[in-house]
């Protein structure tokens, strides 16, 4: 096969906006991690419940219960209305899943998280039925010409918003109150409730964070696919598996981490075997758990960051 | 006391033998044979999670792998059903041993992960493996087993093969409980570094353990295989491993019993619930947290504390 360099670059955007989609859903796992160390096994239905919200008021059309039901509002207020429901999602997320169960050790939260995950696949299932759902794009064309180049807008779009809220979460993090009292809770919560952090609420608010970043990571990928009740499951899973490449615990691994297994997934698929592609991902992760469990950043920077 | 456990035990016994001799609805028996089968899996990871303290989350990719070792050498070798089982076990305990090894070094959320890997890969391999698992469109004609002229060929009949295969599991897996290597694991399981500093072997205990639980899902897997004489990839899954660990949890991790039971009363669950239509695996999830919300030993530690309630009283009068 000779070297097309063009056809590299298009699989490069590609891969890069994959593993943007991947790296948002791992910051996601890695904050809640960080904040009440558990996983997060509801992470991919943060992503599809507000993609199947979204496409209810999105479309002019559409089937809810099985009565077709026409809700179409404007764009903007669709965004801003899942935004704000999401926000109520984490903190119901929290009080329901992890607040009774805080004490139990890691086990039951993760079994009730799960729980979540298959209440809230069939509860879709029941609203919006079994059909896969296209999330019309914002974009007028799929593709634009850059010189020689194929690009999709909405890839470009994809890596742009992350790119965007991963400066916000360094600026959250590093120069805000709030995301200093999130940092202490996760490094030590008992020295940050004795040094006056409201360690309860800020888990609350971690849980909505990653609620919306599970949210805006489903509005970007949905116009790319087709919005199922499966969709968020794939997704997760190998966030999970890129936070762990990455070092887990570590913000820095998570993007890295995304963003790598994005770019070698569709550079696999391309050039290996498409029949194998979602193998990728994990094939990646059984090798950098065997030869460095502590993923590319390893455990100290998690202390850090 | 003992002597009325004895009583019981054979009670429940002779109990369970006549199950089919009541219910005569195929449907019904299906379901009873496969919580059976289900029971031998959900037994099985007890024994990685609940004496070891390693949660694997791959139990459906051993159980697949079961179905298939024996699927295919039955359907494409002709080899006999009885031979095919116990070469189901003995693969999923080799490649029980392959996973394990190398994962020896991890724990929690990361062997967690792993294991996840390896199913998904396990489940592609199903999928795209045509030559030899006929890819998504499954393996058909896998036959049933027989003694003599005897063929187990109704659900009725396989009860009894199911009956015996989760008696003897059970026997299996509480004899490890009650000696030297159930010891050892629960040792590893409350902390690893002091069990070594005993002097325990934790490596090798640890591999036990992975290889036990690959056994058990590869003979359930085998099990399944010869009595719904069809299996596709889609049974598999991710899902389905973690439906076993739910089984588990809410049943009762370190108890035998409580792994039985959970993976029977869960498997009837959706039974139970499916005048609910459409919305009954909704309910079952939010059962699922409400059962670990409020049984935090599980189903075994609720029928403990209700015992202790009910035998306190009488005590405490006198």
């Amino acid at each position: 096969m000779h070297f097309d360099p063009v056809a590299n670059l298009q699989l490069l955007v590609s891969g890069l906006a994959f593993g943007s989609i991947y790296a948002l859903v791992a910051l996601g796992f890695v904050l809640i991690y960080n904040a009440v160390g558990v996983v997060n096994f509801a992470q991919g239905e943060f992503v599809m419940f507000p993609s199947y919200v979204a496409v209810t008021f999105l479309l002019p059309a559409i089937a809810v219960f099985g009565t077709v039901v026409h809700w179409q509002l404007p764009v903007v207020g669709v965004y801003l209305l899942v935004l704000v429901l999401m926000v109520g999602f984490g903190l119901l997320f929290n009080r329901i899943a992890y607040h009774p169960l805080r004490d139990r050790g890691w086990m039951p939260v993760v079994i009730s998280t799960i729980g979540v995950s298959i209440f809230l696949r069939n509860a879709a299932q029941l609203i919006w039925g079994s059909q896969p759902i296209v999330m019309p794009s914002l974009f007028a064309v799929d593709t634009i010409s850059v010189g020689p180049l194929h690009i999709r807008p909405q890839d470009l779009l994809i890596i742009g918003v992350t790119a965007v809220l991963i400066a916000f979460q360094f600026f959250l993090f590093e120069r805000t109150t709030l995301g200093k009292q999130m940092r202490a809770t996760a490094q030590d919560r008992a020295t940050a409730r004795l040094v006056g952090v409201r360690v309860g609420r800020i888990v609350a608010i971690t849980f909505v964070y990653s609620a919306l970043l599970g949210t805006i990571s489903g509005l970007l990928v949905a116009p790319l696919f087709t919005v199922t009740k499966e969709m968020g499951a794939l997704i997760a899973l190998k966030a999970f598996a890129a936070s762990i490449v990455g070092g887990f615990g570590s913000i820095p691994g998570a993007i890295v981490g995304g963003l790598a297994i994005g770019v070698i997934e569709t550079f696999g698929g391309f050039y290996i075997s498409s029949a194998y592609v979602d193998a990728i991902a994990f094939v990646i992760l059984i090798g950098v758990l065997l030869l460095r469990p502590q993923g590319l950043f390893g455990e100290r920077v998690a202390e850090k960051a | 006391m003992p002597k009325t456990n004895v009583l019981a035990g054979a009670a429940l016994l002779v109990a369970l033998a006549l199950v089919p001799q009541f219910v005569h609805s195929d449907y019904l028996l299906t379901v009873i044979d496969t919580a059976g089968i289900y029971a031998i899996v959900v037994m099985g990871l007890g024994i990685l999670l609940g004496f070891a303290g390693q949660l694997s989350l791959a139990q459906a990719a051993f159980l697949g792998i079961g179905a298939y070792t024996s699927g295919w050498l039955t359907t494409n070798l002709g080899w006999p059903v009885w031979p095919s089982m116990a070469a189901a076990m003995l693969m999923s305990a080799l490649i029980g041993l392959g996973v394990g090894y190398p994962c020896l070094r991890l724990s929690g959320h990361y062997l967690a992960l792993a294991t996840i890997g390896f199913g998904i890969i396990t489940q592609l391999v199903l999928i795209n493996w045509k030559s030899v698992t006929n890819g998504s469109d499954g393996m058909t004609g896998i036959p049933a087993p027989q003694i003599g002229s005897f063929v187990f060929d109704s659900y009725g009949r396989y009860y009894y093969i199911v009956l015996v295969a989760v008696l003897a599991c059970a026997y299996v897996a509480w004899r490890i409980k009650t000696t030297r290597v159930g010891r050892a694991l629960e040792a590893i399981r409350e902390n690893e570094i002091a069990a070594r500093a005993t002097g325990i072997d934790a490596t090798r205990y640890k591999i036990i353990a992975f290889v036990l639980a690959g056994a058990y899902a590869g003979l359930a897997g085998s099990l399944l295989a010869h009595m719904t004489k069809f299996i596709s990839p889609d049974s598999y899954s991710f899902d389905q491993s973690v439906v076993f660990l739910v089984m588990l949890i809410v049943g009762g991790s370190s108890s035998i019993s409580g792994a039985i039971l959970g993976a029977v009363l869960l498997w009837f669950l959706p039974e139970v619930l499916r005048p609910l239509k459409a919305s009954y695996i909704m309910v079952y999830g939010a059962a699922v947290i409400a059962m670990i919300v409020f049984m935090p030993r599980g189903l075994v530690g609720l029928l403990e504390s209700l015992r202790a309630r009910f035998t306190r009283r009488p005590r405490e009068a006198a």
